[in-house]
């Protein structure tokens, strides 16, 4: 290409001008935009093509030519910086600067932004080598723009451009340098260091300059826009992500001040404004937030006025900035008790007041059609002004100017809010639900540490009487919004679990609301529960009771967030708040509030065991949350045994937890424990049996209830003991109904039921339990294989119901396999190998039934392996091997035909979830070689893992084509597999027969090609092994891989090139010539070390051609 | 003597019906169900409640497994719906005929000479460039509800 060269011959600018104007024109009218494109690159990418661009600049009338030309400029300085002498570097610098002041008053002001904004650039790439004199006297012009000495204009100029520096100095805007991270972070320290407070000071200078002229005219004046812009960037200062200050080792930033206890950090979302002691001149002393507010006071009576609004540029600016003062903290502020950073909020809140205050007036005006932006960004304010204190100095703030203090406040405002919320009742997105879900932050913020910190700065009574009151209305509304939808149809879909997981953010924030004030909320939830039922009880046949059904569904949501966490996988503690509020004498446990309303509802729902009552009253719906409820309670309260958390709360306050100590005995194993467990057992049987079809239903009394009961043994011990226990495992065994359940519900149920048997006295008790529940299903198998007529009545759809549910139920039961029932799981597959090969050849079309075979050997061998003794093991694998091979013949070579494209896709999906167990098949086989607890070596059946592995892989392979490798899932289980096989038995790699290796050696390759860098560098992995390894056993006179590493001779007699210089070939064009992540780097040059030593002939040549 | 044991196949389940009865709670996803007096194969099943404290009702998405059409259904969970037996036998490919049969061979060595070939292009062409490379063919004819159809072919020959 030729490019523009350096020329100073007038005719040649003025036609390389005509021409980029031209492309500029053409490229806006869509004419040949690729060529036109072309031409503008070119300019860019030729050397020096500055006078050109100036020239372009100064010139040209057309303004997108004027700014090609300055992204040019950018474009090679940027690229030939290393290259162009100081004068020049300086020389561009100024002339986009003084370009940008020059032309400031000019039309198409986007030219001038890309102006400044070069400026910028090419400023911060050569920081670090400019001296600092050379930096004050450009510095020095940008101020003297700033002050406003060359008219508004340049001032605004001015402070567009510190605005594009400052952008680009901070990691998160920088714009591509093609410079070390390093690079850009040294300037990043440098500005912080040097210049942020100097640059805000001349904004604030250039905004006070100018505020006396808005505020005493009437209409918009041209410096409203100076001093818009300069809000603005005081807004990106303040934004600055500050660093200078937390490497001050003396002073912590978060011991100064409010909100002492380090938890500032406690909402990770929250963002919070720490510029360190230096700016407290600036920022505090200065009077700054006075003349903040003052002027925002000014603009308000001016909204009437022509040009101005409450959305207008200005006005949004300024809020945006008090909202940024509210969440300033740390060493700003002198440590000197908080005083100075209470005043400095106080005053902040005093402005924030006007815009919300009273919030039932500002409401309604909103309602009227005021814009709510004032009450949003005074939502925003609060819950900045809460995430930087306590609640106590929250809550003192507005004493000093009024009656009640900012906790009250904040309830009747939150209150108003709800109140429009549920007036209107209208969709997500108007400004009630914004306004409400920020205010709900404000409480979290305040009361999450009271939560979860034991209790040391609690709230001030009043607060605790504001968040009562506010609870209590949340209720209210909650009810009254419950029963308003109790008819809606719409949400057809939000069935328990979608429901629960929206609103939890909500009924959790409304839970830290009641537990501030639990001694009040406890007794009010369970008046309105009561009440609730009574009204059910009354109006039961007589009157429609669907939205009564509908409010108690609701409170039950609510209760059961109020006094129980969600364990996640954990044992969920007794929340703190009950635990240290109520002080109870354990003689009269009974009248606890907490035990008064766990009794209640546990007794409304007993009441579903009344045939009548269920039908005319426990709803399915209804039922849900009765499951749900009782599942999160008692994996709080029932029998906790919670010997740990005794342990670490128990540390000093002794009395205070005699509230807990009274509820877990009141629920423990001795006292009413036992009576709880046994309706809980009973209820999940009435679930089960009486409510045919309700999977939804079915699947939380499944998976959310009876599973998590089974986890702990202490329960199983005296689940086992219950007759109801039996009665729903004999129902399980023997009642049609039971049949009916999903299927994935009945396996869930078998695994549960197995795995109660850990509550059984010893271990044969145990194995004869697991026999009595599976064996005859294990006999329904083996009967069903031995059926003469097999073939003719086994896809009849009720056989294959009937099937499928009892290998499900055979899946479930290997899944629980523990220790202690290992043996009688062992026995129970062992008893269904040949009917599973039986039925796998009877079913081989009906694709749901071959996979729920696999999937049941998958889970019963990977239970069972590591246990197995050499002989059972040998039984086990040839089992396995068997499987593999019929599973292959049936499959391979087979091609699905059908007329619909998505039959034929689920097809393929099916054959993808297929392999994709048998890759987990021999996986589990593969750990036996890792883990072992069997008491001989298994060797001494002669049963090699790796052998068998291969012979697996070998089965395999085949089956798996390019197109499945298109699952991420199967893809993933499948080079790991492989990378594993590789690494560690690379010696029966060698052993494979020429089709499998070769078929291996081309997923590899895929792999090696995948765009997943876990995939590649799996491939990296197995690579490196099989090179070391050839490498290794050739260097000690062995063959290592043999023929494969030699080039071959195919069948039609083409030299085909040895594995290994395929793969080094292929890796150094991966590594020299592809697009690759670094993260590959170390593991592919371990890959490529051996494969070089291996090759080193074809190295060499590669390298020197 | 194929004529005999031609006739005797259908015999033996012919007191089988075409449908059985299930909850459709229980059917799931790649089951079978009969929509409109169709054999279906079920792709999609959602739950839904008649209002907020009704029962549930499932929604099925199924298609037609013999000519690919899509049909849906709404039923109450605790309701029957008919299941239709669908049956899979293999048989071996003797023979295309240039009317448009195939000629199978079945399991007693017998021939099977009345299924039509699929009138679908691409399919016939799959069936029949397989047959024609000289191929040992193995195809799996589905049958339900008085229907049947090719549905899949297997090479079985020496590779």
């Amino acid at each position: 290409m030729q490019g523009f060269t350096p020329n100073t011959d007038f005719s040649e600018l003025h036609s390389t001008m005509r021409a980029i104007e031209l492309a500029s024109n053409s490229i806006q009218m869509q004419i040949s935009p690729a060529a036109s494109e072309a031409i503008i690159l070119s300019l860019g990418q030729s050397s020096q093509p500055y006078k050109t661009c100036q020239f372009i600049l100064e010139n040209s009338l057309v303004a997108t030519a004027r700014f090609q030309a300055a992204a040019a400029i950018r474009e090679a300085a940027i690229r030939e910086w290393g290259f162009l002498n100081a004068d020049d570097k300086r020389s561009l610098i100024s002339f986009c600067l003084c370009y940008a002041m020059q032309h400031a008053s000019s039309p198409d002001s986007y030219v001038q932004a890309k102006v400044s904004s070069v400026a910028a650039q090419l400023m911060k790439r050569g920081w670090l080598e400019v001296v600092a004199a050379e930096k004050e006297t450009l510095f020095y012009q940008v101020n003297q723009a700033i002050l406003g000495i060359h008219g508004v204009d340049v001032q605004f100029a001015g402070i567009k451009f510190l605005e594009s520096l400052v952008s680009e100095f901070s990691p998160s805007t920088s714009s591509a340098m093609g410079l070390p991270r390093e690079f850009h972070e040294q300037c990043r320290r440098s500005l912080e260091r040097d210049y942020m407070k100097t640059f805000y000071q001349w904004t604030q200078e250039a905004a006070s300059s100018v505020t006396n002229r808005i505020i005493e005219s009437d209409s918009v004046v041209p410096e409203v826009k100076v001093c818009t812009a300069a809000l603005d960037l005081m807004l990106q200062i303040l934004n600055w992500d500050f660093r200078s200050n937390t490497s001050d080792t003396k002073i912590n930033v978060f011991s100064a001040g409010v909100g002492q206890d380090g938890d500032s950090f406690r909402r990770p979302e929250c963002h919070l404004v720490q510029p360190g002691s230096d700016w407290r001149d600036v920022l505090i002393l200065s009077g700054h937030v006075g003349w903040l507010l003052s002027l925002y006071a000014a603009l308000r009576p001016k909204f009437t006025y022509e040009g101005y609004w409450l959305d207008c540029p200005i006005a949004v600016s300024a809020r945006k900035l008090i909202v940024q003062f509210c969440s300033l903290t740390g060493t700003v502020f002198l440590s000197d008790d908080g005083k100075m950073h209470e005043r400095h909020l106080l005053q902040l809140l005093s402005g924030i007041l006007e815009w919300v205050d009273p919030p039932d007036a500002v409401s309604k005006a909103i309602e009227n059609g005021k814009s709510d932006s004032e009450m949003i960004d005074g939502c925003r304010a609060i819950l900045a002004i809460a995430n930087v204190t306590t609640p106590c100095v929250f809550d003192n703030l507005l004493k000093s100017m009024r009656a009640i203090g900012t906790l009250t406040f904040l309830s009747m405002w939150m209150s108003e809010v709800i109140k429009v919320l549920i007036t209107r009742n209208t969709e997500d997105g108007t400004w009630s639900w914004e306004a409400r879900d920020i205010l709900l932050d404000t409480w979290t913020a305040l009361l999450m540490p009271i939560n979860t910190i034991t209790v040391n700065d609690l709230l001030p009574s009043e607060g605790i009487k504001a968040a009562a009151n506010l609870f209590g209305f949340i209720v209210e509304c909650e009810l009254r919004m419950a029963s308003a939808s109790a008819f809606n149809d719409e949400g057809d879909s939000d069935y328990l679990r979608a429901s629960i997981s929206a609103m939890d953010e909500r009924l959790s924030s409304y839970a830290l609301i009641a537990r501030a004030s639990i001694d009040v909320t406890i007794p009010l939830l369970t008046h309105v529960f009561s009440e609730r039922v009574t009204r059910l009880n009354q109006g039961r046949g007589i009157i429609d009771l669907t939205e009564t059904m509908e409010e108690l569904y609701s409170l039950m949501l609510i209760i059961g967030h109020v006094i129980a966490d969600e364990g996640e996988g954990e044992m969920p503690l007794v929340p703190n708040a009950i635990q240290t509020q109520f002080v109870v004498n354990s003689v009269e446990a009974d009248k606890h509030p907490v035990i008064l309303l766990s009794s209640t509802i546990i007794k409304f729902a007993e009441q579903c065991l009344n045939p009548e009552m269920r039908d005319s009253v426990f709803s399915p719906r209804l039922m849900e949350s009765i499951i749900w409820f009782l599942a999160r309670w008692s994996s709080t309260y029932l029998m906790s045994s919670d010997g740990i958390g005794e342990k670490i709360l128990d540390s000093g306050h002794h009395y205070e937890h005699s509230s807990k100590k009274v509820l877990l005995s009141f629920f423990g194993e001795h006292n009413q424990g036992r009576v709880i467990l046994d309706i809980i057992v009973r209820i999940s049987l009435i679930t089960l049996t009486s409510y045919p079809g309700e999977k939804d239903l079915q699947g939380l009394t499944c998976y959310m209830l009876l599973h998590s009961l089974v986890q702990q043994r202490h329960i199983c011990v005296q689940l086992v003991a219950l007759n109801s226990w039996h009665e729903l495992a004999n129902a399980f065994s023997t009642e049609k109904t039971l049949f009916l359940l999903d299927i994935s519900h009945q396996r869930s149920l078998a695994q549960t039921l197995v795995r109660s048997a850990s509550g059984v006295r010893n271990s044969e008790e145990s194995s004869q339990y697991v026999r009595n529940l599976m064996g005859h299903i294990a006999t329904y198998i083996v009967e069903m294989s031995s059926k003469s007529n097999l073939k003719n009545v086994a896809q009849q759809p009720d056989i294959l119901l009937s099937v499928s549910c009892m290998l499900e139920r055979l899946r479930g039961a290997a899944s629980a396999s523990e220790p202690r029932t290992q043996k009688a799981i062992y026995e129970l597959g062992f008893s269904v190998m040949n009917p599973i090969l039986v039925l796998l050849e009877v079913y081989k079309h009906e694709s749901a039934v071959v996979y729920l075979l696999l999937k049941f050997v998958v889970d019963w061998v990977d239970g069972q392996i590591t246990y197995l003794e050499a002989q059972e093991t040998a039984a086990v694998v040839n089992f396995c091997m068997r499987l593999l091979q019929l599973y292959s013949s049936h499959n391979i070579g087979k091609i699905s035909l059908s007329l619909s494209s998505s039959l034929l896709s689920e097809a393929q999906t099916d054959k993808y979830k297929d392999l994709r167990a048998l890759l987990q098949l021999l996986s589990s086989l593969c750990s036996k070689d890792m883990i072992d607890f069997s008491s001989d070596s298994i060797e001494a059946q002669g049963t090699n893992i790796s052998q068998v592995v291969y012979f697996g892989l070998h089965i395999v392979t085949p089956l798996i084509s390019m197109d499945l490798l298109k699952y991420p899932k199967l893809c993933h289980d499948y080079f790991s597999l492989l990378s594993h096989l590789l690494e560690v038995y690379p010696e029966t790699f060698a052993q494979l027969n020429s089709e499998a290796f070769n078929h291996i050696l081309g997923t590899l390759d895929f792999g090696l090609h995948h765009q997943d860098v876990d995939v590649v560098s799996k491939c990296l992995r197995a690579l490196q092994a099989l090179a070391s390894y050839h490498y290794k056993e050739t260097g000690n006179g062995n063959i290592g891989l043999g023929a494969h590493a030699m080039g071959l001779k195919d069948s039609s007699g083409e030299v085909q090139e040895g594995l290994l210089s395929r793969f080094l070939r292929s890796l150094l064009q991966l590594l020299f010539f592809e697009d690759y992540s670094s993260d590959l780097i170390s593991v592919a040059a371990d890959a490529l070390l051996p494969l070089i030593l291996c090759e080193k002939g074809l190295y060499q040549v590669n390298d020197s051609s | 003597m194929s004529d005999e044991e031609h006739h005797f196949e259908p015999a033996a389940d012919a007191g089988a019906s075409k449908t059985y009865p299930q909850q459709a709670g229980t059917i799931r996803k790649n089951g079978y169900i009969v929509i409109k007096s169709r054999p279906c194969k079920v792709v999609e099943v959602s739950t839904s409640k008649t209002g907020k404290h009704g029962h549930a009702k499932c929604h099925f998405v199924a298609i037609d497994i013999f000519n690919g059409k899509k049909l849906e259904d709404i039923v109450p969970s605790s309701h029957n719906c008919d299941v239709p037996h669908v049956n899979r036998t293999d048989y071996q490919l003797i023979d295309i005929s240039e009317d448009g049969f195939v000629s199978l061979l079945t399991d007693n060595g017998s021939t099977k000479d009345d299924l039509k070939l699929p009138t679908d292009d691409s399919l016939l062409t799959q069936i029949k460039d397989g047959f024609a490379d000289g191929k040992d063919l193995v195809v799996s004819v589905m049958s339900a509800m008085g229907e049947e159809q090719i549905c899949a072919l297997k090479d079985i020959g020496p590779k």
